[in-house]
């Protein structure tokens, strides 16, 4: 229990540390306390300002599918943590970590994504993926 | 052989030689330093290095009649973050921060490109660009036309650089989100810590909205091969509901 809560102050942490980076506003319509992991096909990336996106698709056990926006930081931002404009294209099976919209609507903002080649990236410096 | 005429002008000639020497030296001496090439936001932390971390800003103190505003505002602000759906601001309707804020935005690093007449500093995040005019005087306030960044103009005291800026237009947001008034003026301290860490100590004067000016100062370290990147903001997906909140559109399958 007590380490449970320790991760827990750690992650919020971590979260309230990793916002100023991707300030374009602030992030809290998105509930960055919790992480949802979903897996699907990339049906668009964009790589654009104030903010790179990524469309995905997708399937549930009965393999209706869902469509999710995925809000990540600014190309920018996702450069000087060691991303590239071709880590993720359309097609692609992806698995992403997200932190879901209050709201309940299909729509999140990154926290890690695992790309085609098996790499693990972040949302920026600071997340995971790290510093240049 | 040498006569005495022959040795009297050879100690001419060594002493204006060492003249000369000195005069390139001491001319050395004053050259300003170059502080053209990127530099990234320096935030103090955990792996930071304290002798460079910049001192704590002073504090802000508005008059009466602003302070109640001011306050009664971030307090809406606080409020409507706790609820998760922060306020509107004018970033995220992609308009620029202008000057002071432009400075500090996030990670995103700034370019000086120094020469004798004009200092020209470019920051990422929305590609603003400040213009500082050297050497010349500074423009009446009335005569400047207010807009995002001013009508800057610099000099070289020592090895740091002095920079004035006026003609901030009051929607420009300051610091902390300070108001300000046409009477505004920033005072700008720039100089080199060490070779690849820069401060910047920023003095906002402002006789209608301040009690007394307020100094904070801003650490950038070097970023060598850095390469600029663009920023237009061409998909910007925040917008404002009825209610003035941020939210995000979504894209239908």
């Amino acid at each position: 229990m007590k380490t449970r809560l320790y991760v827990s102050v750690l992650l919020c942490a971590a979260v309230v540390a990793a916002q100023p980076v991707l300030a374009h506003h602030s992030f809290a319509m998105f509930d960055t306390a919790k992480r949802v992991t979903m897996s699907g096909t990339v049906t668009s990336f964009e790589w654009t300002n104030p903010h790179a996106y990524i469309e995905l698709d997708v399937p549930d056990e009965k393999g209706t599918i869902k469509h999710w926006s995925i809000e990540l930081g600014s190309p920018s931002i996702l450069m000087q943590a060691g991303w590239k404009f071709t880590d993720v294209k359309v097609g692609d099976k992806i698995t992403v970590v997200l932190s879901p919209l209050r709201s309940g609507e299909a729509g999140g903002l990154l926290a890690q994504v695992t790309v085609r080649d098996g790499r693990v990236l972040g949302n920026g410096p600071g997340r995971v993926g790290g510093q240049p | 052989m040498a006569g005495p005429k022959a040795r009297a002008l050879q100690r001419k000639r060594a002493a204006l030689l060492v003249l000369v020497v000195l005069l390139a030296s001491h001319a050395q001496a004053q050259a300003p330093p170059d502080l053209s090439g990127v530099w990234a936001p320096y935030r103090a932390g955990r792996g930071a290095d304290p002798t460079l971390t910049p001192p704590p800003p002073t504090p802000i103190v508005l008059k009466p009649q602003y302070a109640t505003p001011y306050d009664t505002r971030r307090a809406a602000e606080d409020e409507a973050i706790k609820r998760g759906e922060p306020l509107g601001t004018a970033a995220v309707q992609c308009v620029p921060y202008g000057f002071p804020r432009m400075m500090a935005v996030a990670l995103y690093p700034a370019e000086i490109i120094q020469r004798p007449a004009q200092i020209t500093i470019v920051t990422e995040a929305f590609s603003e660009v400040r213009r500082v005019y050297m050497n010349q005087p500074q423009l009446p306030i009335d005569e400047v036309p207010p807009g995002y960044y001013g009508h800057s103009v610099g000099k070289w005291d020592g090895d740091t650089l002095v920079v004035d800026t006026v003609g901030i237009k009051e929607s420009v947001l300051g610091y902390q989100n300070t108001p300000h008034s046409s009477q505004m003026r920033i005072t700008e301290r720039i100089r080199l810590v060490t070779p690849d860490m820069l401060h910047d100590q920023i003095t906002v004067e402002d006789p209608v909205v301040l009690e007394k000016p307020f100094t904070y100062t801003l650490a950038y370290r070097r970023m060598p091969n850095y390469k600029m990147v663009e920023f237009v903001c061409e998909n910007n997906r925040e917008y404002l509901d009825e209610k003035g909140a941020v939210k995000m559109k979504l894209r239908e399958r």
